[in-house]
């Protein structure tokens, strides 16, 4: 006998939304790549519905077949009865149990003992990058098939000086109007310290101060995503604490350079929706998210940024959406129009600029072949595009694009919103006396 | 010994393409979901040529076969109410060609309308049916079903587009009509395939007419104090031969449902009914019918008229009468899309009796529908779960089907005939007509194997020795679920 799925209302009242019209089909990702029903957003609802009535056993099949769902939410897009597939499929693999002993270990490993602890992702990164500069993932990498072609390819994580956190308060490097909370991060800061020291420069020259929590890791959203909401319910609440103890000001917006982070914290209220304690606290931190974007692109902001942006040097600019940036946050105007901001560039689109690149948190991890099957018809889209660059705003999507550049061999790069408009401010007046900016900007 | 032909199909399609396990639930209906079964396996065959060698297993085997594309009808067409085998084309997603000179389009069936239209509008051209589930159903699904969509009204169902079609046989022969000529020579078994729902085989490629894209288009909403008013004024500018490509109703259930969703439209929500118009064609023309609506909408009382201003809202107005069955999941779990043909000079008698119908029976119905073909789509909000609506649906569905029958009007307009009024073919045809029927079918499949238990009303030894239906499909499921 297999597991049942414990029945639990709020799952079951949300799967009663879709009256099975089918118009999400054809904009999930792994229904197009596969053509199995159980694999597009109406047949993993039919079968939640199905699974919630005790009409289904969860058994290994449809277990794969709820699991293999990327939760991109490009469905929640499309569908015209607001079906909310993200919030169904993160309950639904709450009480399911993982499908294969990777995602078993990497819930239990990876989620419980490594993202929420900041000391242990220093370790653990700084350990990666040893076995990188050792080129040890290129030795062990055929003996892991596509797995291992996907670690081969992995970013190399920057050395320990560029994973420091960021100072508790940075502040506005223009007339300063605000001041913004910063999430830094679990992966971003590892991984991607110069994306944040970017967001930040483009936040201090809106005129802004950037606090940011320093004991923080991880919001959960990872958590959430991957079938442990328990976790997730306890990432949120240190995360609502270490905003609510921030200095700056009392109800100053949060703002976050991970699309991934952002539509999650957005969400928390949905974490808390049966305690009445935590349930208000949530509202009111989701009530002061927002993206990098979406902020940068309000108000007088982008008129002030804009007045400090310097040409870089040509070049053909392509912005992919990431999925919780687009479907999970309905944000997709505002970064293209502060890469139109930026003299000097082009920027060009991509057909399925809103369709998931296959990173999709640990999805690239599970399912490689997948993974890498979706990504490779972006490759094909980007060249066609003839971009030199391309711009994303999630660390996932981030490794991914740049783990898809170096496999196929392409010169290109994935760059963050944050760091292109970086890098423009950079060639202006005000910084040039302190960096030369490099002669290919 | 079953499991031995299911092995044989996975090596023919490989073994992920063959689904058998506990997902298969997620193939036991489609867009109605009243009506459910389940089969021996789904397979997804990924061209012709696996399609013929499935074919020809299925045939030793004596399987029932249930052909599929996206799984949006809404007559249970393409569900396995009779068992067998699920033979799906969603892996068939090819544009072979596009000829931008002779304006044909070579694709595989599973390859999705909207997406055909996508590909031909670098070359100035697209495809016209437009069913409202024209962003996720299968150009091959629209050839079995003879699809329509609101500009079937000037461009022309389905079956005026379709120039020639591959067809796998239920025996796993092929049938290539793919080098038709338009006007075809000898008998046009083109135009038989195209609407047969399945029943003469497996169409796995199709050839396409393009359109060019019109030079001017134009699109007008009017709001209308009753929905009587409304129909009024369509069968007026019907009988005024009026030149449109599309003449749509809404009413007061359906624009709330809309404007609730993501397709929110800028609907006015006071509106009792809402005419939705569009004209295309050269600028004059296209002004003379807009024109000619303007002064029909006003003679009828139309409190508001607007006129789409730019794409972008051309684009809402549409994308919201599109999104308006899946919207109406705001209302209820479960909705029952009719689909009947009314004489176009009785709309408003026949909307009135249906919403009669629906209040006596204390349902929630929306009416949303293709004014200018006289094709409407009275929908009712229900929730499955509850036996007693159940029953009162069905029965409202079938007196508006048998009310618009009587008054010289048609049970299916575009979704087919499928499991849900196969009953009904006898009100319209006699044993005549329908054992005419059958001999074409029997030509074509003479062990009856292909879709069984749909369309055509029947009792065989086959459809009930495969846990198949009795006479009334529609009255037994509803027992069953």
């Amino acid at each position: 006998m297999s597991t049942a799925i414990r029945s639990l209302p709020l799952d079951y009242d949300l799967t009663l939304d879709c009256i099975h019209c089918g118009l999400c089909l054809n904009s999930c990702p792994t229904y197009r790549q596969s053509g199995r029903e159980s694999e597009g957003p109406r047949g993993r609802i039919h079968l939640m519905r199905a699974l919630a009535e005790g009409r289904l056993e969860a058994d290994q099949d449809c277990v794969e077949a709820l699991d293999s769902c990327l939760v991109c939410r490009n469905c929640e897009t499309v569908c015209p009865a607001g079906v909310q597939f993200g919030a169904l499929m993160e309950s639904a693999r709450d009480h399911l149990p993982a499908p294969g002993l990777l995602a078993r270990g990497l819930r239990w490993f990876g989620f419980r003992l490594v993202l929420p602890h900041r000391r242990v992702l220093g370790f653990l990164a700084g350990a990666v990058r040893l076995t990188q500069l050792l080129r040890l993932p290129q030795v062990i990498a055929p003996l892991l098939g596509q797995r291992g072609i996907a670690l081969a390819h992995l970013p190399v994580f920057p050395e320990a000086n560029k994973r420091r956190s960021l100072p508790p308060v940075c502040p506005s490097t223009s007339e300063r109007t605000e001041a913004v909370g910063m999430l830094e991060g679990c992966v971003q800061r590892q991984l991607y310290g110069d994306v944040n020291r970017a967001t930040v420069a483009v936040l201090n020259a809106c005129g802004a101060d950037v606090h940011t929590p320093q004991d923080h890791a991880c919001c959960g959203a990872l958590h959430a995503h991957n079938g442990d909401l328990d976790e997730a319910r306890r990432l949120a609440q240190k995360t609502i604490q270490a905003f609510e103890d921030l200095d700056g000001e009392p109800d100053m917006q949060i703002v976050l350079n991970s699309a991934g982070c952002g539509a999650h914290m957005a969400e928390y209220p949905r974490l808390f929706a049966e305690d009445p304690l935590w349930l208000p606290r949530a509202d009111a931190f989701a009530q002061r998210v927002i993206d990098f974007s979406a902020f940068v692109a309000q108000d007088q902001r982008a008129e002030r940024l804009k007045k400090q942006l310097a040409p870089l040097a040509p070049r053909k600019v392509a912005w992919d959406d990431p999925c919780h940036l687009c479907h999970g946050q309905g944000i997709t105007a505002e970064p293209r129009a502060l890469l139109d901001l930026i003299p000097g560039i082009e920027r060009v689109e991509m057909p399925s600029s809103g369709s998931c690149c296959g990173s999709a948190g640990i999805h690239a991890l599970l399912y490689p072949a997948e993974s890498n099957q979706l990504l490779d018809a972006k490759l094909e889209e980007f060249t066609r595009s003839e971009a030199d660059v391309l711009i994303t705003a999630n660390p996932g999507c981030q490794m991914q694009w740049h783990g898809g550049f170096s496999r196929t061999g392409k010169a290109a790069r994935p760059q963050h919103l944050a760091e292109i408009l970086a890098a423009s401010l950079a060639q202006g007046p005000q910084v040039v006396s302190k960096t030369k900016p490099p002669t290919k900007g | 010994m079953t499991k031995n032909w299911i092995d044989e199909l996975r090596t023919i399609v490989g073994p992920r393409n063959v689904i058998t396990g506990s997902e298969s639930l997620a193939w036991e209906s489609d867009g109605l979901s009243l009506v459910r079964g389940m089969g021996q396996a789904i397979v997804l065959p990924l061209d012709t040529e696996e399609t013929v060698r499935v074919m020809k297993l299925l045939a030793r085997e004596g399987v029932p076969v249930v052909p599929r594309g996206a799984g949006t009808g809404l007559t249970g067409g393409a569900t396995p109410v009779g068992g067998g085998v699920t033979v799906g084309t969603a892996r068939m997603r090819e544009i072979f060609t596009i000829d931008p000179v002779g304006r044909l389009a070579h694709v595989q069936a599973g390859v999705v309308n909207s997406d055909l239209s996508v590909a031909a509008r670098p070359h100035g051209l697209f495809y016209a049916p437009d069913p409202s589930s024209q962003a996720a159903c299968t150009l091959g699904g629209n050839v079995a079903n003879n699809s329509g969509g609101p500009h079937c009204f000037m461009h022309g169902s389905t079956t005026r587009h379709v120039r020639g079609v591959k067809l796998v046989d239920a025996e796993g022969q092929v049938l290539d009509l793919l080098a038709s000529p338009a006007d075809p020579e000898g008998l046009d078994l083109v135009g038989l395939i195209t609407g047969s729902e399945g029943m003469f085989g497996i169409v796995t490629e199709v050839k396409l007419n393009l359109e060019p894209l019109p030079e001017e288009v134009q699109t007008i909403i009017a709001v209308f104090p009753s929905l009587d008013a409304a129909c009024d004024c369509v069968s007026e500018a019907i009988a005024a031969h009026i030149e449109a490509s599309a003449i749509e109703i809404l009413d007061k259930l359906t624009i709330a449902a809309v404007e609730d969703s993501i397709f929110a439209a800028g609907y006015p929500r006071e509106a009792e009914a809402l005419l939705l118009v569009e004209a295309e064609g050269g600028a004059l023309e296209v002004q003379e019918t807009i024109d000619l609506v303007l002064q029909l909408a006003r003679k009828h009382g139309a409190m508001e008229i607007r006129s789409a201003q730019d794409k972008a809202e051309r684009a809402r107005l549409w994308a919201g009468r599109k999104g308006a069955f899946g919207a109406m999941g705001r209302v209820a779990p479960d909705l029952y899309v009719a689909d009947v043909v009314a004489p176009r000079t009785r709309l408003r008698e026949i909307v009135a009796l249906a919403i009669e119908i629906a209040e006596e029976r204390n349902l929630r119905l929306g009416n949303v529908f293709h004014a200018g073909d006289g094709n409407l789509h009275p929908n009712i909000a229900y929730d499955r779960r509850d036996e007693d609506e159940v029953r009162r649906v069905l029965e409202a569905g079938q007196l508006i089907m048998e009310a618009c029958i009587e008054r010289g009007g048609s049970l299916t307009g575009e979704h087919g005939v499928g499991v849900e009024k196969m009953t009904h073919m006898c009100d319209l045809f006699d044993d005549d007509d329908l054992n005419t029927m059958h001999r074409v079918r029997d030509a074509l499949d003479p062990k009856r194997r292909m879709n069984p238990t749909k369309v055509l009303p029947l009792r065989a030894c086959r459809e009930v020795r495969n846990g198949g239906l009795p006479f009334s499909p529609m009255g037994n499921l509803e027992a069953k679920t």
